[in-house]
C-alpha cells in the first residue's frame, strides 16, 4: 500500500517542475482540506493508497503573487540619486511599483520505522520585490518574499529532516495526511524530536486561524510575530533540531538552531554550538464555549554575531572615520556609502537578543476564528534573519465561506503593528540602515497594516484571492505613507 | 634608406613579439567556466544497479524513492605533462529520487544536492582553474541539475533471461557552472538498456547517447560536445531468509563515457568501475527496501572519473500485480 500508485501526482510534479516559474516562503503549509481535491486522497477512494496509515505521502502547491504599490507622498526618500546619498536604495520608493513573487513546492513525506518519518521539500522560487525589499519594517506586503531571490527561478532544497515520535500514552490522536505529515495514530502523550533542515515555524508560533499564509493573509505581518527575529539564513529556513513534548492538552517546546553567518545572507553560521537560536514555547489547547481555541507562550534568545545600536553610535561618535563609508574589508555592511552614518560593521561581536510573546487563537463560531500575537524583543542589536521590528502586535479575524455555501472560500481582516526601540530609532535617524530599513532620517513612529483579503476556491484545488493593504509609517518613519497596496494570488495544491 | 628599411623591420619584430607576448599573456589569463564534472549517474529510484537497469517494472501502479549518498576523490584532476591540479578534489552528492511505475514504464524525477565540492585552483595549459567552494556554510540549500527521466522495457519480463529497453532523461540545468555540478544548459540523454537473470546470474548494460551541448575544448579536462555511455554490470544473485524474501546481489559495474569529437582517445574518455553490493526484498505487493553498498575507482581518469568513490543507497519500492 506504498509508494507505489503516482501516476498524476508525478506527472503534474514533473510537468511543472520542467517549467517552474515559481517562488517560496518560509511558512509552514497547512493541512489541506478534506473535502478539496488532492491526489493522496484521489488514491485513497481507488484503494491504492492507505490514506489512515500512510508509509508515504506527496503534495504539492504553486502559488503566484502579484502586488501593486501605488505612488504615496515622502519628503525624502534614500537612494543613491537624491540628497541622502548612501550608496544604495533603502527606502520604500513613492513611485508605483509591482511586485510579484511564484513559487512551487512538492512535499515528500517517508516513514521510515515505527514512529520515525522523513521529509524532503524541493521548492522553486522566482521573485521580484518593492524598491529591492527595503523601506518596510515589520509589515513587508507579501509573506513569499526571500532576501536572496531573483526574477530568475531558483530550485533549492526547502526542507530535510527527520522526525521521531515517541509514544507516552494517553489517548489516541489522529494525524490527518498533510503536506509535512503522514497519516497515523499518535498518542495525546508524546515526545517528538526533529533534526535536519526545516524552518522553525514549521514547528513555533503555530496558528490555526491564520494557518498557511499562502490561503489567507498576504503580509508577513500575519506570518508570526513581526519582531520575532528567528534565526535563519536569507530564505528562512534553518538547521537544527526541535523536542516536542505533548501531554493531552499541554504542549512545551524547545529548539535550537543555525544563524546566518552575516546578518540577512544565505551562508549559514553551523557554530551551532557556539552560535545559535534557542526558543522555547508552552501550548495550552483549550475549548470555550465548546469552541476549540489554543494560547501559546514563545520566548527566544539568539547569541549570534550582530551589532547592537548603542555600540555603532558609541563608536560613531567617539571617532567619526567610524562611518557606513569606511568599513572595514572583512565587515559586512548593507553597502551603504553613507560617511556620516553609523554602521553595524564596525561593532559586530557575539550578542544575546531576547524576545517573549504570546499567540491566541479562538473560534467563535463554525469556521470563524479569531487571532492574536503579541512580542517584545529587546531592541537592542539589528536584526539577524527577520524583520527590523523590535514590538510587534497583530490580530484579525478569518472565516471560511460556510455561512454563505462557499465553504472553501477563505475570506479575512488583519491589523498589525510594529515599534522599534529608542536606540534603534536614533540609529536610524543618524542615517544608519538595518537590513531592510533605514530612509537617512527618520522621525519615529509605529509602522502599521490593515488587510483584507477574499479568496475564491474554484474546482476545490485552486484559489484565486484579492487582496487590500493600508500601510501607514512605512519603515517607523512618519514622514513616509500611508501607502495602497492591492494585490492579487492563484494558489493551487495538489 | 637601408637603415631605415632596418629599423622598419625591426620595429616590425618588435610589434609581432609583443604582440605574440600579448597574446600568451590573454592565453595565460583565460579562465575556465566550469561544467558538470560527475560522470556517476544514479540508475533511476527502483533500478536496482547503482547506474545500470534492471528493468523490472511491473504490475499495476507502482513507485520508488531513493537517496544516494556519494563521496568521489579528485574527479577532475588535470595534468599538462609539467604540472597537475585537482580541480575538484572533493566531491560528496546526495541525490533524491522519486518514480512511478506502471506495468513496464517508469516516469522518474531526481534532484542532486551537492554537499560538499572543493578543490584547487591554479593555471595548467595555458588556463586559469578557480576552485570551486561550495560547502554546507557558504551553500546551505543547493540544488544542481535535476532529471526527469523515462524508461520503459520493450522486450522481456521481470526475472527473464532477456530484457531490453529504452531509456531517455533531460537534465534542467540548475547551479552555478564555477561550482563544477552543472553546465548551465539542458542536456538529454537516450539510452538502450538491457538486462536479465539467468539462474543466479543477474546483468545489465547500457548504450547510449549523452546530447551535450556544452564544448569548451580545448580547456584541458572539459567537456567536448556530447558522449557516447556505455556500460555493463553482472553478479551473483543468491536469495536470503525464509522462503527467499530478500536476495543479495554481487558484483561489479563498469561504465564510462567518451566524447565523440574524441572518439575514445585518452583525453576524452572516462571509464570507471564499481563494486557493488545489495540486499533487496523480492515480495510484491508489499513496500520493499533495498540496501546498496559501492566502492569503485576510476579506470581511465578523465571527465570525471574518480581515483576512488564510494557511494551509499537507499530504497523503497513498490511492485503491484
Amino acid at each position: 500500500m506504498m509508494i507505489p500508485r503516482l501516476l498524476p501526482v508525478g506527472f503534474a510534479a514533473l510537468v511543472l517542475f520542467a517549467s517552474a516559474r515559481a517562488s517560496a516562503q518560509a511558512g509552514p503549509p497547512a493541512p489541506h482540506e478534506d473535502a478539496a481535491f488532492d491526489v493522496m486522497t484521489l488514491l485513497s477512494q481507488h484503494g491504492l493508497h492507505n490514506i489512515d496509515n500512510e508509509s508515504w505521502n506527496v503534495y504539492g502547491q504553486f502559488t503566484y503573487i502579484s502586488s501593486w504599490k501605488l505612488p504615496f507622498k515622502a519628503p525624502y526618500t534614500n537612494t543613491n540619486v537624491n540628497a541622502n546619498v548612501n550608496g544604495g536604495t533603502y527606502s520604500l520608493l513613492p513611485t508605483a511599483e509591482r511586485s510579484f513573487t511564484g513559487t512551487f513546492s512538492l512535499f515528500f513525506g517517508l516513514k521510515l520505522w515505527r514512529g520515525g518519518e522523513a521529509y524532503f521539500v524541493p521548492e522553486v522560487i522566482a521573485e521580484r520585490p518593492l524598491s529591492g525589499l527595503h523601506g518596510i519594517g515589520g509589515a513587508i506586503q507579501n509573506f513569499e518574499l526571500q532576501k536572496t531571490g531573483s526574477a530568475t527561478p531558483q530550485l533549492y532544497r526547502a526542507r530535510l529532516f527527520l522526525r521521531q515520535t515517541f509514544g507516552l500514552g494517553g489517548d489516541h490522536v489522529v494525524k490527518s495526511s498533510d503536506p509535512l505529515q503522514l497519516g497515523t495514530v499518535v498518542d495525546s502523550r508524546r515526545l517528538v524530536i526533529s533534526a535536519g533542515n526545516f524552518t522553525i515555524l514549521d514547528v513555533f508560533d503555530r496558528n490555526s486561524v491564520t494557518g498557511d499564509p499562502r490561503q489567507t493573509f498576504f503580509n508577513m505581518a500575519f506570518m508570526t510575530h513581526a519582531s520575532y527575529d528567528f534565526t535563519s539564513d536569507a530564505r528562512g529556513y534553518s538547521w537544527g533540531g526541535t523536542a516536542e513534548l505533548y501531554w493531552d492538552e499541554w504542549a512545551l517546546r524547545f529548539g535550537r538552531i543555525t544563524p546566518p553567518q552575516n546578518p540577512n545572507q544565505l551562508p549559514t553560521d553551523f557554530r551551532i554550538w557556539e552560535h545559535y537560536g534557542d526558543q522555547m514555547e508552552l501550548e495550552h489547547d483549550h475549548s470555550l464555549f465548546g469552541r476549540p481555541g489554543a494560547v501559546r507562550l514563545l520566548g527566544y534568545r539568539n547569541h549570534v554575531i550582530t551589532g547592537r545600536f548603542d555600540d555603532a553610535i558609541a563608536a560613531f561618535d567617539a571617532n567619526p572615520a567610524e562611518n557606513a563609508a569606511e568599513c572595514p574589508i572583512t565587515g559586512f555592511n548593507y553597502g551603504s556609502k553613507n560617511a556620516s552614518a553609523p554602521d553595524m560593521c564596525w561593532v559586530r561581536r557575539p550578542n544575546v537578543k531576547l524576545g517573549i510573546g504570546i499567540n491566541l487563537e479562538q473560534y467563535v463560531a463554525k469556521d470563524i476564528g479569531v487571532f492574536l500575537r503579541g512580542m517584545y524583543s529587546d531592541g537592542n542589536t539589528e536584526v539577524d534573519a527577520y524583520d527590523p521590528a523590535d514590538r510587534s502586535l497583530s490580530f484579525g479575524a478569518v472565516a471560511k465561506g460556510t455561512l454563505w455555501d462557499r465553504p472553501f472560500d477563505v475570506t479575512g481582516v488583519g491589523f498589525g503593528m510594529s515599534w522599534i526601540s529608542d536606540s534603534h530609532a536614533k540609529y536610524l535617524a543618524m542615517g544608519g540602515v538595518d537590513g531592510f530599513v533605514g530612509d537617512g532620517y527618520l522621525r519615529q513612529a509605529a509602522e502599521g497594516i490593515v488587510e483584507g483579503f477574499y479568496s475564491v476556491n474554484l474546482l476545490k484545488a485552486v484559489w484565486l484571492a484579492a487582496d487590500y493593504q493600508f500601510l501607514w509609517n512605512p519603515g517607523f518613519n512618519a514622514d513616509r505613507g500611508p501607502v495602497h497596496i492591492v494585490g492579487a494570488k492563484i494558489h493551487a495544491e495538489f | 634608406m637601408p637603415n631605415s628599411s632596418w629599423h622598419r623591420a625591426l620595429g616590425f619584430a618588435a610589434v609581432l613579439l609583443a604582440m605574440g607576448a600579448s597574446a600568451s599573456r590573454a592565453q595565460a589569463q583565460q579562465q575556465a567556466q566550469g561544467f558538470a564534472v560527475e560522470r556517476f549517474y544514479p540508475s533511476a529510484p527502483g533500478g536496482g544497479w547503482f547506474v545500470m537497469d534492471a528493468l523490472d517494472m511491473q504490475g499495476g501502479l507502482g513507485g520508488a524513492m531513493a537517496l544516494t549518498l556519494g563521496y568521489a576523490r579528485n574527479p577532475l584532476r588535470i595534468a599538462d605533462g609539467l604540472q597537475s591540479l585537482s580541480v575538484v578534489s572533493d566531491e560528496a552528492t546526495a541525490d533524491f529520487g522519486f518514480a512511478v511505475t506502471y506495468r513496464c514504464f517508469r516516469l522518474s524525477l531526481d534532484m542532486d544536492m551537492p554537499l560538499v565540492i572543493t578543490g584547487e585552483g591554479g593555471t595548467v595549459g595555458g588556463y586559469a582553474f578557480a576552485a570551486p567552494s561550495v560547502n554546507p556554510g557558504v551553500n546551505p540549500d543547493t540544488l544542481s541539475d535535476y532529471r526527469i527521466g523515462f524508461d520503459a522495457r520493450i522486450l522481456g519480463q521481470p526475472g527473464g533471461r532477456f530484457r531490453l529497453g529504452a531509456s531517455a532523461q533531460l537534465f534542467i540545468p540548475n547551479g552555478h557552472r564555477a561550482d563544477y555540478d552543472t553546465d548551465d544548459t539542458f542536456r538529454g540523454m537516450v539510452r538502450a538498456l538491457l538486462a536479465g537473470d539467468v539462474e543466479h546470474f543477474a546483468y545489465a548494460g547500457q548504450l547510449g547517447v549523452h546530447i551535450r551541448p556544452l564544448d569548451d575544448s580545448p580547456t584541458p579536462g572539459s567537456p567536448r560536445g556530447s558522449e557516447l555511455l556505455f556500460g555493463a554490470a553482472g553478479g551473483a544473485k543468491l536469495p536470503v531468509g525464509r522462503g527467499a524474501d530478500w536476495a543479495v546481489v554481487v558484483g561489479p559495474e563498469i561504465y564510462g563515457a567518451t566524447a565523440f569529437r574524441s572518439f575514445f582517445a585518452a583525453n576524452g574518455t572516462a571509464l570507471e568501475g564499481l563494486l557493488s553490493g545489495r540486499l533487496e526484498g523480492t515480495r510484491v505487493n508489499s513496500v520493499q527496501m533495498r540496501f546498496k553498498l559501492g566502492v569503485g575507482a576510476g579506470i581511465d581518469q578523465h571527465f570525471g572519473a574518480p581515483e576512488w568513490r564510494l557511494v551509499l543507497g537507499i530504497e523503497m519500492f513498490n511492485h503491484n500485480r
